[in-house]
């Protein structure tokens, strides 16, 4: 099936879903307090907007998850290429990489708040962690897998010196892999600029934990609604970019 | 005439520990001529090329072009079987790659760039277009275009139509001898074709020996060549050739 002919079919499935979640809520087998309705939502955004908090609270996480983005794809991106394209420094971080990869971002929380306190940089540091190693193993595989063919071209053509070579045939080969990542990293910051806020940084992570404690579920779900729909909108944006940036693809 | 390529006693081979797939090679290229090196796969033809463009160091022996065995990568040109161009480049950014980082004008780039263009049959608006925007014989024109651009006196090919359909092949090889009779360029070309060989070169090199069982390669003729001869001559001509080839090799 074609992606535009899937519209309308994609469409009629969240219509399908929102419309059994609200028969559900409606029908009283689950408390309203542990299962609030989809209807509740734009209340609960209405209030949360009126009030200002929802506006304080999407400003400042987006600020953590952009931070905390361009920081890791950065340093994900450069060490990626370094370990690919050196075999010494890549033999030397080998171990390294490995031992550090597991750990998922949540575990270094008792870190951020040592070194970082209960703050911004705290929370910019672990959405940077878990975009780094996204962006880490893409680059590398794209690195990787630059057509050596080409690489000998920069060569026969005047252009074999590391910085010509990198930036004239390497990275650019690279950049749909690279692009992946990008992208990848970009759905994964989302997931843990909650995560990182749980613990009490302003954001809708934390709005979120107050209300869960409130017992305020609608709200929960008004900020989940809210992270959806501001990945959907930085994914529609990015990919706008990619398909500019990789107009060369047939 | 004047050597441009000289190449003494050379032995070429990969790895230090493999045996060499090509040994004894003393071959001198004079200015302006087109010299084919024929010979059957495998045999050492895109290897000798290479050791020539620099790309592939020769295990033994000394290769000089203009008696210097180190020369800039720009002084030959390079066209390969598959045109390789970046992708991500625009046609005329394609055939300036070897012109980057040369001392010359923005605007003297983009005449030379015109001009290889032209030279090749693609000017008008082929520069601002994607490869992949291209024909198989286009791409390999500009391969040639790219090459050009960057003037050098001596263009080596490797069976640059190798990948092409009969009808496109025929067109570029006589475009192919045009632009040699306009520039004047040296041209080694390597192929497997015999016929193509004969119909292009003044020149035809040999190589075999090597094969199953057979040691490295060598080269075993060396033979004069008139383009354009009639066809009986040609087809004496294209038989000798496959005869050595087939008393030097085996299979």
């Amino acid at each position: 099936m074609r992606a535009r002919s899937a519209i309308p079919l994609s469409a009629l499935g969240v219509v399908v879903f929102l419309l059994m979640w609200e028969m559900l809520a409606q029908s009283g087998i689950v408390p309203a307090r542990l299962l609030p309705s989809p209807s509740a939502v734009p209340g609960a955004f209405l209030s949360e907007f009126r009030s200002g908090t929802w506006q304080t609270m999407v400003m400042a996480s987006l600020s953590h998850y952009l931070m905390g983005l361009a920081l890791g794809s950065f340093l994900g991106i450069a060490f990626g290429t370094a370990a690919a394209l050196s075999p010494w420094w890549n033999a030397f971080q080998a171990w390294v990489v490995r031992m550090l990869r597991p750990i998922p971002a949540i575990a270094w929380i008792p870190f951020a708040i040592i070194w970082f306190g209960v703050s911004e940089s705290a929370a910019s540091f672990l959405i940077s962690l878990t975009v780094f190693w996204i962006n880490y193993y893409a680059t590398f595989s794209a690195v990787r897998g630059v057509d050596k063919d080409l690489i000998e071209l920069a060569h026969a053509f005047g252009q074999g010196g590391l910085v010509p070579r990198l930036f004239k045939v390497i990275l650019p080969g690279a950049l749909p892999g690279i692009m992946s990542g990008l992208r990848a990293g970009l759905g994964q910051g989302w997931m843990t600029v909650v995560a990182a806020e749980l613990f009490g940084i302003p954001g809708v992570g934390m709005r979120m934990m107050e209300a869960s404690g409130l017992l305020a579920t609608h709200i929960v779900v008004l900020y989940m609604v809210t992270i959806a729909l501001l990945y959907g909108v930085s994914d529609f944006l990015f990919m706008q970019v990619q398909n500019r940036v990789l107009s060369w693809q047939r | 005439m004047a050597a441009v390529i000289d190449l003494r006693n050379v032995s070429i081979g990969y790895g230090a520990d493999a045996p060499p797939v090509l040994v004894g090679v003393d071959l001198t290229i004079e200015r302006g001529s087109f010299v084919a090196i024929v010979g059957p796969s495998g045999v050492g033809k895109s290897t000798l090329l290479r050791v020539v463009s620099g790309l592939h160091e020769a295990r033994t022996g000394d290769v000089t072009i203009h008696r210097d065995p180190r020369p800039d990568s720009r002084a030959v040109g390079l066209v390969f079987q598959d045109p390789r161009l970046l992708p991500w480049r625009r046609v005329a950014r394609n055939v300036r790659l070897g012109l980057e980082g040369l001392a010359i004008a923005a605007a003297d780039r983009d005449r030379r760039v015109e001009q290889a263009l032209k030279l090749v049959r693609l000017d008008g608006d082929y520069g601002r277009r994607w490869p992949y925007e291209l024909s198989g014989g286009q791409r390999q024109r500009v391969g040639i275009a790219r090459a050009l651009a960057v003037d050098p006196e001596i263009l080596l090919m490797d069976e640059p139509f190798g990948a092409l359909d009969a009808i496109t092949r025929h067109g570029l090889q006589d475009e192919l001898l045009r632009i040699h009779r306009e520039t004047g360029k040296t041209v080694l070309f390597v192929t497997h074709d015999l016929e193509e060989a004969v119909h292009l070169a003044d020149r035809i090199i040999v190589l075999g020996g090597g094969g199953a069982g057979a040691g490295p390669a060598r080269i075993v003729r060396d033979v004069a060549n008139q383009p354009g001869r009639d066809a009986i001559a040609f087809r004496d001509q294209v038989e000798q050739l496959r005869s050595g080839i087939a008393d030097n090799y085996s299979i």
